[in-house]
């Protein structure tokens, strides 16, 4: 079977939004700080903050990370708490307008603009949980950042990263029985497919991958297990994902700036990847081996 | 026995959401099906009404009913996307996870399949995110989609995993729908099914079918087609199919009747049911443990 693109046309994978990747990943607290020092051990530089509002962005290589503590204003959005979580994934599409009427053509949530974290007219959508989804097409020579952020004086802008690590992905709980669900939801509004079971990156085996159309980002939808399986519906962006070509090294540098890694039978440090400790009530990181920079 | 499978419907009663919902937990039931109407006909509030259900301790079966939503164009889509997303949010303040969605009756509504598939399906993916699934119904009275096989077409058009099917026993006992029939759906694609029974013993048009449906149904066991009820919840079940039933029973008399007098019939007829029509093997209190038990079940 190895031959059977040769034999049948097949299409070219379909990006229907101009999908190229992710532009930013955004944490809520109401405890900036405590999170910003664990970025800083991750190797993320704040080098911006929001103009008028409590939010700040911290950067390392092609990541962008917003922490905000700007109270929300409407409901089903996250209010920050103590406990940091994400509440935001922006990406980077062809037209963000076009991606946004397509969104709820389709059956996507709006998301008032008053309510949106950053004052630029960013589209977004309502995502898992409390989160949003931004569509942003303002990437290459200016980004949405030159325009609503003031640069912190005297900081490298553009921090190098620490072995090349990136934006892998996002991990996502879902409920029971929810991974068609939400394969059904991101394949339609954002063109993400699912990868064969064959193919899995990092060291915790389980769920659902799906990749971007764009083939930068994968999301990755986990259902509860054992005892979980019966408590009430809990569905949620659980951690990040960072690429990086080497595993071993990268862990080896964070571990020494202060970041933990869950080191048991099941779950430890490997090659293919690594998991940190939970830190400030659930935040935790995983490596995940990449064959380059992407 | 297998009580738990049963879920009385807030319609049926009188009086109060309290009252009516007290009847239903007085009477043993764990969940009940409940209309918008419930909700924001509440005297106090929409919130009076929302907490009222989550301190009932009861399980909402489903909401209903979303009706006339799919095959409108321009600001009529645009109206009813928005009371569909009004609907849905309702739905999930009170912790439903089902939004009963029936065909269209709509004069103004089109009828070409693929349009109705693409409507369905958008309304599918605003519930989503909430978690909730489409039980859609066919409607004898509807111009496009007048029964289950009709509905199960749509369905599979609009490819939506969280779109499935409402299936009630009156319209394949009032149409004398043969029971082979039901092999054409696919168990999972079923996400309720409504249960009543009535006095005639034939429905000669649909007009007498429509009315019979709004006001003269009775409880599974108290008509005229207990048999007919009973050999098609066993072939539902023969079909694999795990979810809840709820009693649809919508009749002018019972409004005048205390709730709790309503309830203990309701709980009679599902003590029938359960006892020596369906007997299930695990007695489940809701579908996520019922699909969990499926799922590490050998085999």
């Amino acid at each position: 079977m190895d031959n059977a693109t040769e034999r049948e046309s097949v299409p070219e994978q379909q990006n229907p939004i101009g999908m190229d990747g992710i532009e930013y990943i955004e944490f809520a607290t109401s405890k900036p700080q405590a999170l910003g020092g664990v970025l800083e051990r991750l190797g993320f530089r704040l080098v911006a903050r929001h103009r008028s509002r409590e939010i700040e962005l911290y950067r390392q290589g092609s990541m962008n990370l917003v922490v905000n503590s700007h109270p929300a204003d409407i409901p089903r959005t996250v209010n920050p708490v103590e406990r940091p979580v994400i509440s935001a994934m922006a990406i980077r599409v062809r037209d963000a307008a076009a991606a946004f009427r397509r969104a709820l053509d389709l059956g996507g949530w709006e998301i008032p603009v008053h309510a949106r974290a950053i004052e630029l007219n960013i589209p977004a959508i309502h995502g898992v949980g409390e989160s949003l989804i931004y569509f942003v097409d303002r990437y290459d020579e200016f980004s949405i950042f030159d325009i609503d952020f003031r640069a912190i004086p005297g900081v490298d802008p553009h921090p190098p990263a620490i072995h090349d690590m990136h934006y892998f992905g996002l991990v996502q709980y879902v409920g029971m029985d929810r991974t068609l669900d939400w394969a059904e939801f991101y394949g339609q509004i954002l063109g993400f497919r699912p990868l064969p079971d064959t193919v899995r990156f990092g060291i915790m085996p389980k769920g659902l991958l799906l990749q971007s159309p764009c083939g930068k980002f994968c999301l990755q939808l986990i259902e509860p297990d054992g005892a979980a399986q019966f408590a009430p519906m809990e569905e949620h962006f659980q951690r990040i994902g960072l690429g990086t070509p080497d595993v071993i090294s990268t862990a080896r540098e964070l571990e020494k700036r202060g970041i933990e890694f869950l080191s048991t039978d099941k779950v430890h440090t490997s090659e293919r990847g690594a998991l940190t400790a939970s830190m400030l009530g659930g935040v935790m990181f995983e490596l995940v081996h990449t064959n380059d920079g992407k | 026995m297998n009580f738990n499978d049963f879920g009385i419907d807030s319609a049926s009663m009188a009086g109060s959401l309290e009252t009516r919902l007290a009847a239903a937990c007085q009477a043993g039931f764990t969940h009940a099906m409940i209309s918008a109407t419930d909700i924001v006909g509440h005297p106090v509030s929409t919130e009076a009404a929302v907490q009222t259900i989550r301190n009932s301790g009861l399980r909402v079966t489903g909401l209903e009913a979303l009706r006339d939503f799919e095959g409108l164009d321009g600001k009529l889509h645009d109206y009813k996307v928005d009371v569909a997303r009004s609907m849905l949010q309702l739905c999930s303040r009170i912790g439903s996870r089902v939004l009963l969605t029936e065909a269209s009756s709509s004069i103004h509504a089109d009828i070409a399949p693929d349009k109705i598939a693409r409507d369905l399906r958008k309304l599918a993916v605003l519930a989503l995110p909430m978690g909730i699934r489409i039980a859609f119904k066919g409607l004898s009275w509807s111009r496009t989609v007048r029964d289950f096989s009709a509905a199960a077409e749509i369905i599979s058009l609009a490819n939506c995993p969280n779109l499935g099917l409402a299936m009630d026993a009156f319209d394949v006992i009032a149409a004398g729908v043969p029971l082979d029939d039901l092999d054409l759906i696919f168990p999972d694609q079923i996400f309720l099914v409504q249960l009543s029974d009535f006095m005639l013993q034939e429905i000669r048009s649909t007009e007498e079918q429509a009315s019979t449906a709004a006001h003269f149904r009775v409880f599974p066991g108290e008509g005229a087609h207990s048999e007919s009820i009973a050999r098609f919840i066993v072939k539902l079940e023969e079909m694999g199919y795990i979810g809840d039933y709820s009693f649809d029973v919508y009749n002018t008399d019972y409004l005048q009747m205390p709730a709790e007098t309503i309830a203990d019939r309701a709980r009679r007829s599902a003590e029938w049911l359960g006892e020596t029509v369906l007997r299930r093997t695990l007695p489940v209190p809701n579908m996520e443990r019922l699909r969990a038990a499926k799922r590490q079940a050998p085999g």
